[in-house]
């Protein structure tokens, strides 16, 4: 596993791995946010957590940059830490070159931060009223925190729902709010906790393009933490892939795909095996994982392996049968982010869920 | 059981129950003494300061604010309910809400009965201390039996009274929270907690003189005073048929009152 | 630039305060209720002890106590509140200052609660017809003192608050009707016999003294010269709680960054 690791962090200076005209020579570029060797330790009487254990990484301006990984990898507390309500063990962080630990005024200045769990605002207050007084908190003129709060709300589809009082907004226009929020006073960096979590299709998708758009037209920089894939396919330039507080690659998300080689397998088997039955799979040479999900109603399990060549998927296939099961269906399918974190990890997002729960 | 059991934790499970009962009987001790020290501050400027009196206030300052502790906890139950999910699914379980919120009142009641006899006694204590007087007080087990004997009979009333502010509850979206506060004020004000209900205008000294809290209140003013006028057997008579009305009306109220924001769809509707 | 951004953070947080209340006609409803009915009770009491003349203490009591139900639920707890719906994460990762933030809660507060406070008296007023011999300029400096040191004691309570969470409605219960006891808010509280160790507490709290003060420059006449001791005092306790405050917020602040429990979500 460290030897893909390493093989998936090295820098290339091929035409095909530069996207949005980043160099991935990052050296080159001034940094806006640069960590080194953050770590984070949490201790309590019944137990010491390491929520972060020594990550680095950069993130060039302009950048959309994604920390990818299942629930309890290490990605809030390590916005927690980057936006100053958090500090680190050891290790350093900059935001715009100002110390996280040392200066958090200079960096509160240049950043703003917003989760997907908040939805933060007076109920009796308008929309507008709270996008107002949070610019005031950073001493925006009134006449240009209106202006710049007509002018995001347009993008985001919130203008005539500006008036209403907050609690009567919907759950996807309150968080339509808490994004405006973040961007109301024209940040240098922006850190975005799950910002789409439990949102309906259409305005994820809505507040996707914006911050593409924010990257891409004002050149600021949007550090994204999150463990859906698909928002890290559709708009993050680079991705780091976080899990138990170390980060186990990063690179554009095409790259990291690239690096597994072969299509990952997906099979179908009945009957549902018992927990641990398909642990036999780590056991053959060329599988790197797997993750699988049940099917209660049809009585079968969905088995998706990522394997390094087609003779190791014929290894699986052939496995499972001796063990006792029916393989229903099988196909290969174009590899996708969580099936890079299967290669690096053995598991998947939701078997790593259930261990870092327990 | 549970629905009781959930009101106890949901009371005390942040800390043990002696702290948490201690924190809680700290403010009707003081509220009790600020009664009592109107009165003799009042009735030494005008020389008319007697004991028995003093006594009067002592024992309906604990118990209006005994009945206002525990009748606003269904209205509690459905507010937090809603904001925590809870109050759904209690409500699409077979025995559906009033079993619940009857569960919460009862656990409720223990608590306030606990805290109130505390205060009671806390403040008696140092109302001596402070004014440097006696007070005429029967404290036998016939008398402390009596006085739990009203107490439980007073759960009627404030159960109806808890279902009457449900039906309300049930449809509010907004300062819900506010009503233990007016059930509060009224029952200071109308219940003959510390001045007679004749003091009142008239035709609100009628309707305050058959409460059922104010009969609860005078039963258990003749349970523990010493003199103090009147059958407590009477009192307590009047205090159960009234609770009784209230408990029916209440429930009326109540099923009414759910069936109304079944049909609205605002039974899941959470409040602000 | 940084009075500036000290100055809108102040202005804003007021506007937010007052528009939460006078945007909603029944927040005025809803806080008028305890000190209402308190205040009603409280005069019907002496008037049956054959002490008309007292009535105007309970009016008075009924009056300030709003104001004090405003500093422990409103004021005290908010941050508490803000902490629970993610917002005071948003007031530490910005440049305003936490001080600016309280002084504009704390103002808030005084004009959302004025119209109930109000409401009190002239109810107040009209059913009982207390007496008065006010000095006017005095009671409304010592008015305005009090009102300031009571707000600084809510901005020092605020950050004992943020550490204690859920338990602050417990708190608070414990804290409202005692201090109200002590402090004597509806009666001299000097005439009672409390042991000097009682005593020395309660004249800790503002309300005490700012309770004292009210009742000598309305119901007595007294000037400012007589009450400049009074005056002194709770200039020197305004500053002082607004100053501990402010230690106390960044004290915990830095606590809150090391355990990382600022962005803690309290159910």
């Amino acid at each position: 596993m460290g030897t893909i690791c390493q093989w998936l962090n090295r820098s290339r200076s091929h035409d095909e791995d530069t996207q949005g005209g980043f160099s991935m020579n990052a050296k080159s570029v001034d940094a806006s946010v640069e960590v080194e060797n953050l770590r984070r330790v949490f201790e309590s009487k019944q137990n010491k957590v390491v929520a972060l254990d020594g990550i680095s990484l950069q993130v060039r301006p302009g950048e959309i940059f994604g920390v990818l990984g299942p629930n309890g990898a290490g990605k809030t507390t390590m916005i927690r830490i980057l936006s100053t309500l958090l500090l680190p063990t050891s290790g350093n962080a900059r935001v715009m070159g100002f110390d996280v630990a040392k200066e958090p005024e200079k960096v509160r200045e240049v950043i703003s931060m917003a989760s997907g769990a908040e939805r933060a605002g007076y109920d009796y207050i308008s929309a507008r009223g709270n996008l107002w007084f949070f610019s005031q908190l950073y001493g925006i003129p009134s006449a240009e925190a209106h202006g710049r709060i007509r002018e995001l709300s347009k993008m985001l589809g919130l203008e005539e729902n500006l008036d209403k009082k907050f609690y009567t907004l919907s759950t996807g226009y309150r968080q339509r709010v808490t994004i405006v929020r973040a961007f109301v006073n024209d940040p240098k960096v922006v850190f975005l906790d799950e910002p789409t979590i439990g949102l309906d299709v259409m305005t994820a998708k809505s507040i996707r393009e914006f911050l593409v758009a924010q990257a891409k037209e004002r050149g600021r920089t949007i550090l994204l933490a999150t463990h859906n894939m698909a928002e890290v396919d559709a708009i993050c330039h680079r991705v780091a892939i976080i899990d138990g507080g170390k980060i186990l690659a990063s690179d554009t998300p095409s790259s990291l795909k690239r690096s597994l080689g072969a299509p990952a397998l997906v099979i179908e088997v009945s009957p549902i095996p018992p927990p641990g039955g398909l642990e036999l799979l780590t056991k053959i040479p060329g599988v790197k994982g797997f993750t699988s999900s049940i099917d209660e109603e049809r009585g079968l399990s969905r088995v998706q392996i990522v394997v390094e060549s087609d003779s190791a998927a014929e290894r699986a296939i052939g496995s499972v049968q001796a063990g006792g099961l029916k393989v229903l269906s099988s196909y290969r399918q174009q590899t996708t982010l969580e099936e890079v974190f299967v290669a690096l990890v053995g598991r998947g997002f939701r078997e790593r869920e259930h261990e870092h729960a327990s | 059981m549970a629905s009781a059991w959930a009101g106890w934790q949901r009371d005390f499970g942040w800390t043990n129950p002696i702290a948490g009962l201690s924190l809680k009987t700290i403010g009707p001790i003081a509220s009790v003494l600020t009664a009592s020290t109107v009165y003799w501050l009042g009735s030494s400027a005008a020389r008319s300061f007697d004991p028995t009196n003093l006594a009067y206030i002592l024992v309906g300052a604990a118990l209006y604010a005994h009945v206002a502790a525990y009748s606003w906890v269904p209205s509690l139950a459905i507010t937090e309910g809603k904001w925590s999910n809870v109050f759904t699914q209690v409500y699409i379980s077979p025995k559906s809400s009033p079993p619940y919120l009857a569960g919460r009142c009862l656990a409720s009641f223990a608590t306030s009965a606990i805290t109130s006899g505390g205060s009671l006694v806390g403040a008696s204590v140092i109302s001596i201390y402070l004014f440097n007087t006696g007070l005429p007080f029967v404290l036998t087990p016939v008398s402390i039996g009596l006085l739990v004997v009203a107490l439980v009979v007073n759960i009627f009333a404030s159960m109806g009274l808890g279902f009457l502010l449900s039906a309300y509850t049930i449809f509010a979206t907004k300062f819900e929270w506010a009503l233990p506060v007016y059930v509060s004020g009224l029952l200071m004000v109308f219940s003959g907690a510390l001045f007679p209900v004749t003091l009142l205008p008239w035709p609100v000294s009628a309707v305050a003189d058959v409460l059922p809290f104010t009969e609860f209140i005078r039963a258990a003013r003749v349970a523990l005073i010493a003199g103090y006028p009147g059958s407590f057997w009477y009192y307590l008579g009047l205090s159960f048929v009234g609770g009784l009305v209230f408990l029916v009306l209440g429930l009326a109220a109540y099923a009414a009152a759910e069936h109304r924001a079944r049909r609205l769809g605002v039974v899941d509707r959470k409040a602000v | 630039m940084r009075a500036s951004l000290w100055l809108r953070t102040a202005y804003a947080r007021m506007w937010v305060r007052t528009k939460s209340i006078y945007g909603e006609p029944l927040w005025v409803v809803v806080t008028i209720g305890f000190p209402l009915f308190t205040s009603m009770a409280l005069s019907l009491l002496y008037k049956s002890s054959n002490a008309s003349q007292f009535t105007g203490f309970a009016i008075l009591g009924g009056v300030m106590i709003s104001f004090w139900g405003n500093v422990l639920w409103s004021m005290a707890s908010q941050f508490m509140w803000d902490k629970q719906a993610g917002l005071f994460e948003v007031y530490i990762t910005s440049p305003a200052p936490i001080s600016a933030i309280l002084v504009g809660m704390s103002l808030g507060g005084v004009l959302g609660t004025a119209p109930s406070a109000a409401l009190v008296a002239l109810i107040g007023w009209a059913l009982f017809n207390p007496a008065i011999s006010p000095a006017w300029p005095a009671v409304l400096v010592v008015f305005t003192l009090t009102l300031a040191s009571l707000y600084a004691m809510g901005m020092a309570l605020s950050s004992l608050y943020l550490v204690y969470g859920r338990e602050a409605d417990s708190i608070n219960e414990a804290l409202h009707e005692p201090v109200s006891f002590l402090s004597g808010v509806y009666f001299p509280q000097q005439m009672l016999n409390f042991p000097a160790a009682v005593q020395i507490a309660a004249s800790l709290i503002p309300l005490t003294i700012g309770m004292d003060a009210l009742r000598r420059t309305l119901f007595s006449g007294e000037g400012l010269q007589q009450i400049s001791f009074h005056i002194g005092v709770l200039a020197l306790m305004a500053a002082v709680l607004l100053v501990l405050s402010q230690k106390m917020l960044k004290l915990l602040e830095e606590r809150g960054r090391r355990a990382g429990t600022i962005s803690v979500r309290i159910r």
